[in-house]
């Protein structure tokens, strides 16, 4: 697969002026300026091929923004090296700018008092889209997205939920081939943010649009990126498959054991007894590589085994976990 | 190129969903324009001319000075700018292949022939049928004037989009408005015509952009200007205009790369 985006000990620092407080504090910084560096990326690096979707995670103020603005351009690195599509971003601005689209969820980039068809017929000349594969393109989507009922309607009258999916038809009109999206799903309501979900899946998945999003979301990445990078404090803290976090917390399955009789308190070496309420046991199971077929097989088809139900650990367990270690860890130090 | 045209396209249509505020305006116009020809009938007040200037050329001098202030919003473009800066949504043209500032200007030219088309020219015709108004000097002239007529959109929208993108180092477009509107006033002869101006100061604003937007079209016009003289200033004009087109494009370049380094 080949090599989209690579980003090498990539830091970005701002200068912040510093506000005095209060009145007198006011006139002082009409005189004199003070600032304060913030360090919103520091020393991160990653690769992504062609056709992945990642999700971008953290918690807010983590430099999730930050990194997205410098993919595109729109930021400049204090350090480091990063390269789109063998480009630096904001030395070509410009030829990168035919080559991604770009979704921010608080920033609407289609025209306020223009129907939703004017902003996407500007789109078309901005980028100067063949008329074949804009009509062709636009009838693709607005199908997927449900845009026809509104295709017609000012942008200022739609509701967030729709504005939201003609950003995203908008910004797939020209064929890029990265889209990025800043918390694309931020104000949706369940319904809303389940179609733009099913839809970033289906683009990555049929057309191998590379997808790159952040969200504070857990779900946005369950449903759409296998891969994860995490940061925290500017830092990037996980790169890999959501199961490996998994698996690298030590998070653990549960396993619950229902029975027609009570067979006794029943310890198990595939699983860990955790509590015991008699009909019902409850397991972790601490190894990632026994199956249920092991602990099954364990327990033997003569104990009166009623009903079995193993959960995963779930996602939000799973950050958690992972920042509570962190955390502990730091104190530690 | 086919974008730019778009811009100018687009904007009229927007304009074509407020039609309530083209009868508004259309009334507001035809008062300014009344008032306009109506100082000038009371300083004349009976006399036929002053300082070579006739009361008629005098007339047609004041309707042809709102053709360019009439229909291009040099507050809109400044304001506009202002804006995309400090709410930060320059970041999203940023990200477009298509300049920033040239979408601004083809937008506002757009709302210009618009509003020149549905209200200037119907205000001014009226109230020329009123008090009558000289026709074009000669056929040279009158095509001088269409030239003038165009540099002076260009030159207005150029100098407006210069003071439009100071507002991102001085974080408030307001001010820079009425500090437009100031120079506007004075400099592009819009209320006096620079014959009575104090020879010195009418000299200096002469050869100012301003003296561009309202002035010589005017001027030009009337034939108050030599032949070769007429040309020679369009030449002056073009370099203004080429000037204030490079002044734009480097404050752009240093305004885009503010937001790119520091985040806006």
């Amino acid at each position: 697969m080949t090599l989209l985006i690579s980003a090498r000990a990539v830091s970005k620092r701002f200068r912040q002026p510093r506000r005095f407080p209060g009145f007198l504090g006011a006139l002082k910084s009409l005189v004199t300026a003070e600032y304060t560096e913030v360090e919103a990326v520091r020393d991160v690096s990653f690769d992504i091929a062609e056709g992945e979707a990642v999700g971008y995670l953290g918690p807010n103020g983590a430099g999730k923004s930050t990194m997205i603005k410098m993919m595109t351009g729109i930021l400049v690195p204090s350090a480091g090296e990063l390269s789109v599509l063998g480009r630096t971003p904001h030395q070509h601005r410009m030829a990168n700018a035919r080559d991604i689209g770009v979704v921010f969820g608080q920033r609407s980039q289609l025209w306020w008092d223009l129907p939703v068809r004017d902003s996407f017929d500007l789109h078309r000349r901005i980028y100067d889209i063949p008329a074949a594969r804009y009509a062709d393109n636009l009838a693709q989507f607005s199908e997927l997205l449900d845009l026809t009922s509104f295709l017609d309607r000012a942008v200022r009258q739609l509701s967030l939920g729709q504005r939201m999916r003609a950003e995203m038809v908008m910004a797939l009109l020209h064929d890029p081939k990265v889209l990025f999206l800043d918390e694309p799903t931020i104000g949706l309501d369940v319904v809303a943010k389940d179609a733009v979900r099913k839809f970033l899946a289906k683009i990555n998945r049929e057309r191998g649009v590379t997808i790159i999003l952040t969200t504070h979301d857990l779900q946005d990445i369950e449903s759409i990126c296998p891969r994860l990078i995490m940061v925290d404090q500017a830092k990037l803290i996980f790169d890999g498959a959501l199961k490996d976090l998994r698996a690298s917390m030590g998070t653990r399955r549960r396993l619950t054991l229902e029975f027609a009789t009570d067979p006794g308190r029943l310890e198990l070496e595939t699983a860990r007894l955790s509590s015991d309420e008699g009909l019902l046991k409850h397991y972790q199971i601490e190894r990632e590589d026994v199956s249920l077929v092991d602990v099954l097989a364990e327990v033997g088809r003569d104990r009166a085994l009623k009903d079995i139900v193993l959960e995963e650990p779930n996602i939000e367990e799973v950050i958690r976990t992972f920042y509570q270690g962190r955390n502990a860890a730091a104190v530690s130090a | 190129m086919s974008a730019y045209f778009a811009f100018a396209k687009s904007a009229v249509m927007t304009q074509l969903a407020y039609r309530n505020e083209v009868w508004a305006n259309m009334f507001g116009k035809v008062v300014q324009v009344f008032a306009r020809v109506a100082i000038w009938l009371a300083i004349y007040a009976g006399a036929t001319s002053i300082d070579g200037i006739s009361l008629q050329q005098m007339i047609t001098y004041a309707l042809l000075g709102g053709i360019v202030t009439g229909a291009i919003r040099y507050e809109t473009i400044i304001s506009m700018i202002g804006r995309a800066l400090q709410t930060g949504d320059v970041a999203v043209w940023l990200l477009k292949p298509v300049s920033f500032p040239l979408y601004i200007i083809t937008s506002e030219l757009g709302r210009a022939a618009y509003r020149l088309v549905v209200l200037v020219i119907p205000t001014v015709a009226a109230v020329a049928l009123v008090y009558g108004m000289l026709p074009p000097a000669s056929l040279f002239y009158g095509a001088m004037f269409l030239a003038y007529l165009a540099l002076a959109y260009a030159i207005i929208a150029l100098i407006s989009t210069l003071f439009g993108l100071v507002s991102f180092w001085l974080l408030t477009s307001f001010s820079l408005e009425w500090l437009m509107q100031a120079l506007l006033n004075l400099l592009s002869g819009q209320f006096i015509p620079f014959w009575f101006f104090p020879k010195t100061f009418g000299d200096i604003a002469a050869h100012l952009p301003f003296a561009w937007i309202v002035y010589y079209p005017a001027a030009v016009w009337l034939g108050r200007m030599e032949q070769t003289e007429t040309l020679i200033y369009f030449g002056i004009g073009c370099g203004w205009a080429l000037l204030l087109g490079l002044g734009v494009a480097w404050l752009w370049r240093r305004a885009s790369t503010r937001v790119i380094v520091q985040g806006g």
